[in-house]
């Protein structure tokens, strides 16, 4: 069975249960917004960004003097390259920019295989419907990604944030901390007990395999038959079941924002890593949900860190 | 004296096929390999290996307790007794090993970590095993005359199994309905297809078959389409056998309000 109506399923189901069904975007009560823009960089200087836009229009931002930027490393926004595809957190309705991501990209799967002597060749799994993806680490990264990846070998699971260079990922930051079970064994979660909690706290991360722009999340607690997707399902966070198009309400503990966020993808990878955020606090386990770099930065996320304290509750 | 040597056989015999079933069963469902994990001796042979090692277990259990009921020989009784001490030694083993691990004596029931009760089980369970050993009948002569001792070892067997409270666990602490797996799709529209909403508004519409379906929550969803090409959405909920059953119509235009909202809920 298709999905003719995925955006369609939210206005029905919410006819059939005589509720609200609620609009996607932020809370409005959170004080100034956070606009995420992306685009590639056609020149930059100290106070100034000019980028091309995915849709081919050409966008002028102004740089705050306390932005930042990253580029496999701190460096001043005027530093990056021209042609780099950059991310930005941006104020005042997406005219100032505040911190920028230049070709971030985050590797995360199960390992298949590690090959290469310095510079380290990993292959990785990352779920049935994103297929294999390869990523190098550089010589220099070896030693911080195994010390926060101690099970360095196949079967195991993988989180890393990096670059993409010349087409190829280049993994420097570990994401996490490896979860100490093979990448099937997702323990199961703790007993639920006299219902359901209406809110449901865990940590959230992003994932750069959504499409350019969109702002969803991919959530590990979906049905098998409906999906279409063999291994979703698994989750140690004690997940309601919910469906595509179903309407996410996150919220950002550390930066006490929150939005309404469309589930688009079943998140069989989140579902597996049984990890805390320790961004602000330390969450309970979990993933329970993988935001798509758009609707990461706009809750007040930061690409690099990898992951906020989140809470979600039905939208 | 001949009836305290029989009076344990039957148990053994159907803690045997017990484990057994509860063995497979867990192999069976335990679909993720890593699942079996965290269970019983399992753990201590290499991965890969510990689903046939669960399976084989299990049918060195089957045989003994085939054994034991139908014949009187003494390979079946000593073949018990060296089960029951070798299970006894393995638990001390795996409590010294890997503390975490269940003893996975009756399949994922047992996945609390090994304690003095479990292994004092199977210390039992090896006594009853040593008693049997001389019994002139075999396990099925015994069961047809059951006596006060064969229910004083249910009772102390009862006693030292943890499994039992997990299992009354289980029963209060069920999963919320919005996190159990649901029942399936097919199972679900032929509850749909029962009620009496459905019957009161077939003839609206175009197919019986739904275009749409998917689950949120405790409802399962099924969307059609009615002759004037409106939505029509049922809701199902997913636990009971008669479940409640709502629906609405929905015009195509419309993708915010609720047009014609009928409130029809638990159709008997």
């Amino acid at each position: 069975m298709g999905y003719p109506s995925v955006e369609r399923r939210r206005v029905l189901a919410a006819a059939a249960l005589g509720r609200e069904s609620g609009i996607p975007g932020p809370d409005p009560g959170d004080g100034e917004p956070i606009n995420a823009v992306a685009g590639e960089i056609l020149d930059v200087s100290p106070h100034l960004i000019i980028i091309e836009t995915p849709d081919g229009t050409e966008e002028r931002l102004v740089i705050a003097p306390w932005a930042k930027a990253w580029h496999g490393g701190d460096t001043p926004p005027a530093d990056l390259p021209v042609g780099s595809m950059v991310m930005m957190r941006t104020l005042r309705d997406g005219r100032v920019v505040e911190r920028i991501w230049a070709d971030t990209t985050r590797i995360t799967g199960a390992i298949l295989s590690i090959s290469g002597r310095k510079d380290l060749t990993v292959e990785l799994d990352c779920g049935p419907h994103r297929g294999h993806r390869s990523v190098v680490i550089p010589y220099r990264a070896t030693g911080r990604l195994q010390v926060r990846h101690p099970k360095f070998e196949p079967g195991y699971l993988f989180d890393a944030i990096g670059i993409r260079r010349d087409g190829a990922g280049l993994a420097l930051l570990p994401a996490t901390s490896q979860p100490p079970y093979p990448a099937r064994a997702v323990p199961d979660p703790p007993p639920a007990y006299a219902g359901l909690q209406p809110r449901i706290s865990g940590t959230a991360t992003w994932s750069d395999t959504f499409d350019e722009e969109e702002r969803g999340a991919a959530y590990p607690m979906l049905e098998r038959v409906d999906t279409g997707c063999p291994d979703v399902g698994a989750s140690c966070a004690g997940l309601p079941y919910l469906a595509l198009g179903s309407l996410l309400q996150i919220r950002n503990v550390c930066s006490n924002r929150s939005a309404n966020v469309p589930v688009v993808a079943c998140g069989c990878m989140a579902g597996r890593f049984c990890d805390r955020c320790v961004e602000c606090d330390t969450s309970p386990r979990g993933r329970i949900a993988e935001l798509s770099p758009f609707s990461y930065v706009e809750l007040g996320g930061d690409l690099v860190k990898g992951c906020f304290n989140a809470q979600i509750g039905l939208g | 004296m001949t009836r305290v040597l029989e009076s344990q056989l039957p148990i053994l015999v159907v803690l045997l096929v017990l484990g057994t079933v509860a063995k497979v069963s867990t192999v069976r469902s335990g679909g993720e390999p890593g699942a079996l994990a965290r269970l019983g001796p399992a753990v201590l042979v290499p991965g890969h290996m510990q689903g046939p090692a669960l399976l084989f277990c299990a049918a060195g259990e089957l045989v003994l307790a085939a054994g034991l009921l139908l014949s009187t020989h003494t390979i079946f009784r000593w073949g018990t007794l060296a089960f029951f001490t070798m299970s006894t030694y393995v638990l001390l083993e795996l409590r010294r090993r890997r503390p975490d691990a269940g003893c996975g004596c009756f399949g994922e029931v047992s996945s609390a970590p090994v304690g003095l009760r479990s292994i004092g089980r199977t210390a039992l369970l090896a006594g009853m095993a040593a008693l049997s050993l001389w019994a002139p009948v075999t396990g099925w002569e015994a069961a047809t005359r059951p006596s006060w001792l064969m229910a004083a070892g249910v009772i102390a067997l009862l006693a030292l199994s943890p499994e039992i409270e997990e299992m009354i666990d289980r029963v209060r602490y069920r999963a919320p309905c919005e996190q159990r797996r649901g029942p399936a799709e097919s199972v679900t529209l032929a509850r749909l297809r029962e009620s009496g909403s459905w019957r009161a508004h077939r003839d609206e519409l175009t197919s019986a078959e739904p275009y749409d379906s998917w689950r949120e929550l405790c409802w399962r969803f099924f969307a059609f389409r009615n002759h004037e090409q409106d939505d029509v959405v049922f809701a199902v909920y997913l636990s009971g056998r008669r479940p409640a059953v709502r629906r609405a119509v929905v015009s195509v235009e419309d993708s915010g309000s609720l047009p014609e909202y009928t409130p029809v809920s638990a159709s008997r």
